[in-house]
């Protein structure tokens, strides 16, 4: 039996006071042994953080800890002094974040930043503390060490930055190290290579760790054992081969079956707690479409997007950044494509280049046989009825200060679909029946709705101008699973009603095989690979392909439920 | 225009006109708030922040002090020969109402509640020349000994002031109840305990008790100045609290109506920059920096210099004293608002830069709605919050730059009573020995108050008008 390192016990963190108090964490007991991955599984709001959180002692002002212990090695740490609980943290305990950009000071050298975490802990000369930050930038395998010590964290690129914040954790050896969502906002090959740095990094010194994550993938590839937390409390507890083998609350059977997989295709996802059935209203297109034979619907031909760099006085042009460099597309009514890439592979500005919301540099965007990029801004504004988006953020992408009624309403005036005010209403009501929302719901303001439901109204708008194409540029990647889940059976539904057609902008190649019938892979700027999904999925051809594919952490499907 | 009854004709100054159609508009759109019911909604806020209620009571003090300051009028003045003749002197309302006190001029200083001057001066009692403080003329004239009765004398009054006072807060407490009891239709004694704990959502008890405070104050303050000199006299003898009450509407002229000229230059050019960028972002970042590296000082200097060449050279234009003030006052809202809009301006320009990268501005030009509407729709409205700090924090410093520029005798006209040319005065006394501080202390106390509670004002505003924050209310 190996020593167990960190045991919490009945611990209730309670946020506020009095009436209004909740439970944020409800009684939970686990225990994490040495040479452990303890992996904390659950949507956001379920507690995950806050038990981080408790267990560092770091919680906010109006969190408190009401009752139970956490135990480091036999020393209960709630009884602890925060001077000596200071000592702890850092070098028992060490924590990484989820956002490696704002963990980083960005005025200080790396090299001073990890050196100060190691001062803290040690009292070592200057040359051996240097000795020291090379050496532990080399151990979570940072190329270059010697030059990078001196750089500053601008110069690191996103997955460089969260390595150095794993270095600046492992700095004093600790015992336990918490992870809170290390890798959520990594690209997949990135994240790969970071996990495999922290299991190497764990089986070299046998620390323990404790996992937080909302990824099934992750946790397949990470974890010793596993514990699934929702509402504040730990449903489930197993090993890791039991809980994917046999998986015993119906919970965790739940967010199993939210997962898309290609395996799925054609079902619908299963959801949790959704209280929206299947669609019974269908707004009825406003003119009616011919039927037939799938028309190609756009025709990208070689679009190039590239922004100029521009420099001194005067502004000249001394270069370019190639964003989009060449992308065609074919896309026929009623189907998806999903344009599948890593962060700053140009999916986005393909997106917005179709929508002409940025002025391509060169190329031709053919939307229903006609040429967009020639168009003047005046007649542009008549078309773009035709094609519509749907943002990543759906916290950003409605203003604040318009009620949804005003919101999904915009789109009808500006483009003069519905001149009448009341049967503008009544559309209104209709799309709001139509995604899932009830008609009381059109006198709110956006910030009383969740995410999934933000999506939905924003799905909502661009339905109102009655388009042919929706952009969606990364729908649910900002939102859990199971919501996830609600989004992609509604956009499923409204195609096979609507004959929609979707351009499917994404980095989740789990989306891809559930939801598109074609795919792209795009490459800086260059779209690699492109064909059937299954094909692509199951016989990539680009090399780069491969590497996307390989990188994926899978989750392992439940041979029976 | 002649008003038959009052016997008085009433004359419009510029600044007047420029307040009344500010009041006007005011109203009309809360009126259009009140029939608006998202907008009414957002307002209810305001009304039910305890802050916001409070210092609405504080600033409609002012309020009301500066309208009444406002309306100007030529009083009669009589005339042997049975014709009607009318005062070149323009007086206000205000002036009709603090008569007694405005026309209660000692010979120089003297303290608050003094009976005596401040100054020795040499007196023949019984055919010997004596210097001593000389009783004043007004200040405790009806005291024959004021030693031994000053005291009890205004302990007095300031308990009929109270009582007088109360009586008023009464009276407007029980048409408030009424009227909350017929709007809402309970009875009183219902409404009643709901004020009394607390419990109404519109905070009326607080309003009702700073409601009260301000009552009994006005109270005390009009009936001891009757009697007394409550803030003292100036050099020239003239009453302190009846220049700081007057002091008032040009405090509110320059926070008002130079934030009115102000804004259209930062909203329109600061909202453009931001959002078209290119060239017309380079040409207005051009304009502000130019404008911002002259010192401000030198072009209000310059032009009110100007102005009162013009004013010597075209004299006949202008019937009284007043009137040339007042034009003087204007001006100096005007320049002060040219120089000031660059900071909301280069504000606005920042915060417009990310809004219009924000997903719903994206959102909306894939609509196909046009530049205009998204400006006004979705860029305006969400900068309004910064608009409105900046807009309540420069009042704050526009009252005080007022006070700077009277130093260095560019600010409002000496004749124009500010609290800016009171500290100005106040301060060659501050030197005296004894030293006279009542002048700057009742300047200091007017101005702090305002300012104070209209900030309270503008974070009550902020917070109803941010609907992050109403979740959490």
């Amino acid at each position: 039996m190996t020593e167990t390192i960190l045991r919490v016990k009945d611990l209730t963190t309670r946020i506020g006071t009095g009436e209004a108090a909740v439970d944020a964490v409800n009684d939970i007991s686990f225990e994490v042994s040495r040479g452990e991955t303890l992996a904390l599984v659950g949507e956001s709001g379920c507690g995950k953080s806050i038990t981080a959180l408790s267990v560092m002692r770091l919680l906010p002002a109006a969190v408190h800890i009401v009752q139970g212990d956490i135990v480091l090695k036999g020393q209960s740490l709630l009884q602890l002094p925060e001077a000596r609980m200071r000592e702890v943290r850092g070098s028992a305990i060490s924590m990484i974040f989820q956002e490696p950009m704002t963990s980083l000071n960005p005025v200080m050298t790396i090299g001073r930043q990890i050196s100060e975490a190691l001062r803290l802990h040690q009292n070592a000369a200057r040359d051996s503390l240097n000795k020291r930050v090379v050496e532990l930038l080399d151990a979570v395998r940072i190329p270059e060490p010697q030059r990078r010590v001196s750089e500053y964290p601008h110069q690191l690129s996103g997955g460089m930055k969260q390595r150095v914040m794993i270095a600046i954790a492992m700095a004093a050896t600790p015992e336990l190290l918490i992870a809170d969502e290390p890798t959520t906002a990594l690209d997949v090959t990135i994240q790969a290579s970071v996990l495999k740095l922290l299991r190497d990094l764990q089986r070299d010194i046998g620390m323990a760790m404790l996992f937080i994550t909302h990824d099934l993938g992750v946790v397949a590839e990470m974890a010793d054992r596993v514990a699934v937390m929702r509402g504040g409390e730990i449903v489930e507890q197993s090993a890791r081969d039991e809980f994917f083998s046999k998986p015993r609350h119906p919970y965790s059977r739940d967010l199993f079956n939210s997962v898309p997989t290609l395996g799925k295709r054609g079902h619908r996802l299963a959801v949790v707690g959704d209280d929206t059935g299947p669609l019974d209203a269908v707004v009825s297109p406003l003119h009616s479409r011919e039927s037939g034979d799938p028309e190609l619907l756009l025709r990208v031909k070689n679009l190039k997007v590239y922004f100029p760099i521009q420099k001194g006085l005067f502004k000249r042009t001394v270069g370019y950044i190639k964003a989009v460099d060449g992308v065609s597309i074919d896309l026929p009514t009623g189907r998806t494509l999903a344009l599948v890439g890593e962060s700053g592979s140009g999916k986005t500005t393909v997106g917005k280049g179709i929508l002409q919301l940025i002025r391509p540099t060169q190329g031709s965007v053919e939307f229903a046989n006609e040429e967009l990029t020639h168009l003047n801004s005046a007649e542009l504004r008549k078309r773009r009825s035709g094609i519509q988006v749907v943002f990543q953020d759906p916290f950003s992408s409605m203003n604040p200060r318009m009620r949804v009624t005003d919101i999904i309403e915009e789109g009808m005036k500006a483009q003069g679909t519905e001149r009448d005010a009341a049967k503008r209403k009544q559309r209104t009501m209709l799309l709001l029946e139509q995604v899932g929302l009830r008609p009381e719901h059109a006198l709110r303001y956006p910030h009383e709705f969740s995410g999934g439901q933000r999506q939905r109204i924003c799905i909502a708008r661009a339905l109102a101008v009655n388009p042919r194409l929706i952009i969606c540029d990364e729908p649910t990647s900002a939102l859990d699973v199971s919501v996830q889940a609600q989004i992609l059976n509604l956009l499923q539904d409204l195609q096979q009603r609507m004959g929609l057609t979707y351009l499917f902008i994404t980095h989740n190649i789990s989306v891809v095989a559930y939801l598109a019938h074609e795919v792209a892979v795009m490459y800086q700027g260059r779209i690699v690979e492109h064909g059937n999904v299954e094909r692509v999925l199951n016989n990539p051809e680009h090399e780069y392909t491969r590497s996307l594919l390989a990188a994926v952490p899978h989750v392992p499907e439940l041979q029976s439920l | 225009m002649i008003v038959p009854l009052l016997d008085i004709k009433l004359g419009l100054l510029l600044t007047d006109a420029l307040i009344f159609l500010l009041l006007i508009f005011t109203v009309a759109f809360a009126i259009y708030v009140s029939r608006t019911p998202h907008l009414r909604s957002q307002w209810a806020h305001v009304l039910h922040n305890r802050a916001g209620m409070i210092s609405m009571v504080v600033l409609s003090f002012y309020l009301v002090m500066g309208l009444l300051d406002s309306i100007h009028f030529y009083p009669k003045v009589e005339s042997g020969e049975g014709k009607v003749v009318y005062s070149v002197q323009l007086d206000s309302v205000l002036d009709k109402i603090l008569a007694p006190i405005r026309i209660a001029v000692e010979k120089t200083y003297s303290a608050p509640f003094a009976t005596n001057l401040y100054a020795k001066e040499t007196v023949t009692v019984d055919g010997v020349e004596t210097r001593i403080y000389p009783r004043l003329k007004h200040g405790g004239s009806h005291l024959d000994d004021p030693e031994n009765e000053k005291s009890a004398d205004i302990l007095s009054h300031t308990l009929q002031g109270a009582f007088k006072g109360t009586l008023v807060w009464l009276l407007l407490a029980v048409l408030l109840v009424i009227i909350l009891a017929y709007r809402n239709k309970v009875s009183l004694s219902q409404i009643i305990s709901s004020l009394m704990r607390g419990k109404s959502v519109t905070p009326w008890r607080s309003a009702l008790f700073t409601l009260a405070l301000v009552v009994l104050l006005i109270g005390v303050c009009a009936e001891l100045s009757v009697y007394y000199h409550v803030f003292g006299t100036d050099k020239v003898g003239e009453d302190v609290l009846y220049q700081s009450l007057k002091s008032i509407r040009t405090g509110l002229v320059i926070g008002t109506l130079t934030t009115l000229v102000m804004l259209p230059f930062a909203i329109l050019l600061g909202i453009m920059a931001g959002y078209f960028r290119g060239w017309i972002d380079d040409l207005i970042q051009y304009l502000y920096t130019t404008l911002n590296s002259i010192p401000s000082v030198l072009l209000i200097a310059a032009s009110i210099l100007m102005l009162q060449v013009y004013m010597t050279n075209n004299a006949d234009q202008f019937n009284n004293l007043t009137q040339r003030a007042d034009l003087r006052l204007l001006f100096l809202c005007l320049i002060l608002g040219v120089t000031s809009w660059t900071g909301l301006c280069r504000l606005l320009r920042g915060e417009t830069f990310k809004l219009r990268e924000a997903d719903y501005i994206q959102a909306a030009t894939a609509f196909g709605v046009g530049h205009f509407t998204i400006i006004l729709r979705h860029i305006l409205p969400n900068v309004m919050h910064i608009v409105l700090i900046t807009v309540v924090l420069d009042f704050s410093g526009l009252v005080l730059a007022e006070a700077v520029l009277s130093y260095i005798e560019i600010g409002v006209d000496p004749t124009t009573n500010s609290w800016g040319n009171m500290i100005n005065s106040a301060r060659l006394e501050m030197a005296r020995e004894p030293i006279v501080w009542w002048s700057l202390a009742a300047a200091f106390l007017f101005m702090f108050v305002l300012v104070l509670f209209a900030n309270l004002f503008s974070d009550a505003v902020r917070d109803a008008f941010d609907p992050r924050l109403q979740g959490s209310q």
